[in-house]
């Protein structure tokens, strides 16, 4: 499903993000990316969805090489896959309904689909009842939730998610994780870049551990600390 | 396109439009001005050519005939002239005629020649109407060496005078026309600039969950083209009633000026103006995008 081979990232300012990193990621696999702050996790996530591209090396999505990706189909890669953010990324001035409706609207999806798919995802994440409230009427985790929501609205094979409890208690973190943790189960792959500590030993999941750019583990059921 | 679709880009083509209020009415305005001048031009070329063209059709070369000139040799010479090649028709006119023909010009002004009426200053004359320029020389020729012909007015040399002065006004306005227009081009690239800051969150998100570029694109195209229009529209009008006022004017007091009628003149400069404000809207956006949105 994901696959890089030997990828390194060089940004324009100099700064070297990843370096020679190689990883196998298969189709309904659960995986965490951790590592101190700066080990090049984001970057990860970000060659996966195609917001960067590798500067050495080959990304591959589904057997599709992103490196040689053509502009104009990235937003038809994109809609194979959903991204969750630390910060929300939600639309102030619009509801949680609207917020969700608005990526099915713009990728071309009609009315009719829109008010049959909505409050399904919206059920799903558990915030039906809020359909109507507007992001500032919402708590950190039902904010989270929404974005969730609009992550997986167009069913896609994969979910991307970097940080997604970065601003959130641990409790809220707990509900967020088991949502992901549940989308998961429902056949999507999910990948979680994060420092929530407790959460990743607790779930005994795959984790792949970056420091300085390169790959120092990949424990098929790991704890966040590197085993000594 | 889907109807639901295209609903969304006007909402928020308008919607940017309302939201820059001042940068949009900015735009509007210059795209006005340009375009304004625009119509000037293209107003006075039509003029100009007519005005041209009218003194060119109306005779090309007059022969004034000395008036001890008896008018029976005056006749002969015009049968002679009738024959040379080139003379697409020939008209004799007599001091009368040529008299009663001033006063029709003059029309209702036409008591301004009432000292000339007692004593007749004009003298017979001969038209020619040349079916080819090129044939002027030997017509003079002929003309100026013919006994009784006292002076020879080749008007030729005014259509000329005519176009060359329209020909500076066209370069002199097609420089300003330039100069306006790229200004508008920038004012309107900075307001859709500012629309894509004001929507950056949400063209994101766009771009993160697999929007085309185009459904990103179009409706900052569309705010675009609508303050072109909106500038163009406001030219129109002002195109349209200055010409007719100028029409009215002209009937009134300057008859035997000829101009182009209003129509389709108006219409067709209309539809230019149109035209150049949807073009420059459409050019000012797409630069916009180029610079601010890397889609």
């Amino acid at each position: 499903m994901i696959e890089f081979i030997n990828v390194s990232k060089v940004y324009a300012n100099g700064v070297t993000a990843l370096r020679d990193v190689s990883l196998h990621i298969d189709r309904g696999e659960f995986v965490f990316l951790v590592g101190p702050s700066g080990a090049g996790k984001s970057t990860l996530v970000r060659l996966i969805y195609r917001e960067e591209v590798p500067t050495r090396g080959i990304v591959l999505v589904d057997g599709l090489n992103l490196g040689r990706l053509r502009q104009r189909d990235v937003p038809f890669l994109r809609r194979q896959m959903g991204v969750v953010f630390q910060d929300f990324k939600l639309l102030p001035n619009r509801t949680a309904y609207e917020n969700v409706a608005f990526a099915m609207f713009v990728t071309g999806h009609t009315r009719r689909q829109i008010r049959r798919r909505v409050p399904e995802v919206l059920e799903l994440v558990g915030l039906a009842h809020k359909a109507d409230a507007l992001p500032s009427e919402l708590s950190g985790g039902e904010q989270q939730r929404v974005a969730v929501a609009r992550a997986v609205v167009n069913h896609p094979k994969i979910l991307l998610a970097d940080e997604p409890t970065g601003n959130l208690d641990p409790e809220t973190a707990w509900g967020i994780m088991e949502l992901l943790v549940e989308i998961n189960r429902r056949g999507t792959t999910v990948v979680v870049a994060t420092h929530a500590q407790s959460i990743v030993n607790a779930l005994r999941r795959r984790v792949i551990r970056l420091e300085g750019g390169r790959v120092i583990g990949d424990e098929p059921q790991g704890v966040y600390e590197r085993a000594i | 396109m889907r109807f639901d679709t295209l609903a969304y880009f006007l909402r928020e083509a308008l919607a940017g439009i309302r939201r820059n209020g001042f940068m949009s009415f900015a735009s509007a305005s210059t795209v006005f001005v340009s375009l304004a001048v625009l119509s000037l031009l293209l107003v006075v070329a039509a003029n100009v050519r007519h005005l041209a063209e009218y003194v060119e059709a109306q005779v090309a070369v007059v022969a004034f005939m000395d008036p001890r000139t008896p008018r029976a040799e005056a006749a002969a010479l015009q049968a002679r002239i009738e024959q040379l090649p080139g003379v697409a028709g020939t008209r004799f006119v007599t001091r009368e005629q040529a008299l009663s023909e001033l006063k029709q010009m003059f029309g209702d002004q036409a008591d301004l020649l009432e000292g000339v009426e007692k004593e007749n200053p004009l003298r017979d004359s001969i038209e020619v109407r040349l079916a080819d320029p090129r044939y002027a020389d030997q017509v003079v020729k002929t003309l100026n060496t013919a006994e009784g012909v006292a002076d020879v007015k080749y008007r030729r040399d005014l259509a000329d005078r005519i176009r060359r002065v329209g020909e500076a006004v066209r370069l002199g306005s097609a420089a300003v026309v330039a100069l306006l227009g790229t200004a508008t081009l920038f004012l309107i690239a900075n307001t859709i600039r500012l629309t894509v800051y004001a929507r950056r969150r949400e063209i994101q998100i766009m771009k993160l969950v697999g929007a085309t570029d185009w459904f990103i694109r179009w409706p900052l195209l569309i705010e675009g083209v609508l303050l072109g229009l909106a500038g163009a529209a406001a030219a129109a009008v002002l195109t349209w009633w200055g010409y007719e006022r100028l029409m009215v004017e002209i009937a009134h007091s300057l008859p035997f000026v000829p101009v182009v009628p209003e129509q389709p003149l108006l219409t067709q400069v209309s539809q230019v103006l149109l035209l150049g404000g949807a073009l420059l809207g459409a050019l000012g956006s797409t630069i916009s995008l180029r610079r601010h949105l890397r889609v």
